[in-house]
């Protein structure tokens, strides 16, 4: 199993700007796998993506359009991206400049893996 | 009691997809099993994922534990599958004013009474923070030549929050009296009511909303799949985005968030902060790219900006 998520967090971690990925239990907001560049701290990233995702899930529910697939919060010195699956989700913070479409499909790639474990 | 925890817990085990698992819990919640009543309701949330009373239950142990973010994380999560839930409105009005902010607390709570006009303890609660006089319950409590004075233990709706409301009573007791509330706004305005912000953008009225930091509409609509305006929900629901993403952007040192979009099943929702405490939210079909969504959001916003600024 962790060879699986090792392997997804490679090949997003290999998306250009990407500063840190990891795997989030979605309930608790607690890593499961991790790959992060030095000064990025796992535990800030994984409860805040599982919260932004919590808050998010809910405001899109809200206005109609359904379940959340994938979340990305601009900054203007970065980005946070989340991909939800089901009880594990896929966190990334990046910089600014980074191919959102690219690290998108990785991380929805590694959520269906993870999925399918 | 004992012997329903047995007969729900082997009803559960029977069937596991049962939502029977809402009364385990709270059961088990008000034997004080707190540890095995979150385990539950986990549970249960995991097998029933929108399940709003289960979110509701989750809540009340959460509360109980005294974990009020948690609680309250719960209560938003039901309100947001159910926005009338009335348990979950009680809830979240009580935890309002245990920080403070009477008036969303008082604007739960009459949120929870029009949700449930039978419910004694949202009224009650609802007087105490309006500096009304508390009324007597509900004749309907009390069956006819039944002239025992009916107690929270009798009445499952009233236990979940006479504990709080006793508390609020005694917190409130040696208080001055609070200020006055004013009355609450006439309807809201329809979508073609409101300012014409968003004049000349695709789905000004139906897909762009402006609301306040309170969550309250200031411009642009929202219409639900039946065509009914769900503005006012939805910017209820939309209040606290703003604040988690500031809280993000801080902890991750990414600089001020300017656009959180949301890709579901149906449609993508742009939220963008404009200013003020004021956000914007933007849905589009699911067909709609998600760049150019942002780049209709960000015309949106350009426009709401400016007229932010005329209303000062």
């Amino acid at each position: 199993m962790s060879d699986v998520f090792q392997h997804s967090l490679d090949r997003i971690s290999r998306v250009r700007g990407v500063q840190g990925s990891m795997f989030v239990a979605a309930e608790d907001g607690l890593a499961v796998a991790q790959l992060l560049m030095a000064g990025v701290s796992g535990k800030v990233l994984a409860a805040f993506a599982a919260s932004l995702a919590r808050k998010a899930s809910g405001a899109a529910a809200a206005t109609g359009a359904g379940k959340v697939r994938f979340v990305q919060m601009q900054a203007a010195g970065g980005v946070l991206l989340v991909a939800l699956g089901g009880e594990l989700l896929v966190a990334v913070v990046a910089d600014a400049g980074v191919n959102v479409g690219l690290a998108r499909l990785e991380m929805i790639r590694a959520v269906d893996a993870a999925a399918a474990l | 009691m004992a012997d329903d925890i047995r007969a729900l817990s082997a009803a559960l085990a029977r069937d596991p997809s049962s939502l029977q698992y809402v009364e385990l819990a709270e059961q088990l919640r008000r034997r004080g099993k707190m540890q095995e009543a979150v385990q539950v309701a986990m549970y249960g949330l995991g097998r029933h994922p929108e399940h709003a009373d289960g979110y509701d239950c989750l809540a009340r142990i959460h509360a109980d534990r005294g974990e009020l973010t948690e609680a309250r994380a719960a209560w938003e999560r039901a309100l947001a599958i159910a926005p009338e839930h009335g348990g979950a409105l009680r809830g979240i009005g009580f935890l309002f004013y245990r920080q403070g902010d009477a008036k969303r607390a008082v604007d739960a709570l009459v949120r929870a009474v029009a949700a449930d006009p039978a419910d004694e303890a949202a009224r009650r609660a609802l007087a105490v923070l309006r500096g009304e006089p508390v009324p007597e319950p509900s004749p309907a409590l009390y069956p006819e030549g039944d002239t025992r004075r009916k107690t929270p233990a009798d009445v499952p709706q009233l236990r979940a929050t006479a504990a709080a409301l006793r508390a609020l009573e005694a917190e409130l007791a040696p208080l001055p009296p609070p200020p006055v509330i004013p009355p609450a706004p006439a309807a809201a305005a329809p979508p073609g009511a409101r300012a014409p912000v968003f004049a000349g953008l695709e789905g000004a009225t139906a897909d762009m909303l402006l609301l306040d930091a309170r969550g309250l509409v200031l411009a642009g609509g929202l219409r639900a799949a039946d065509g009914s305006d769900a503005s006012e929900l939805a910017a209820a629901a939309l209040a606290g985005v703003s604040g988690e993403a500031e809280r993000t952007a801080g902890y991750l040192k990414v600089g001020e968030w300017t656009a959180i979009v949301a890709e579901a099943e149906s449609a993508n929702v742009v939220l963008a902060p404009v200013g003020e405490g004021a956000l914007l939210m933007v849905r589009r079909e699911k067909s709609t790219p998600v760049g150019l969504a942002l780049r209709i959001a960000e015309r949106a916003r350009g426009a709401a900006a400016r007229w932010l600024e005329e209303q000062r």
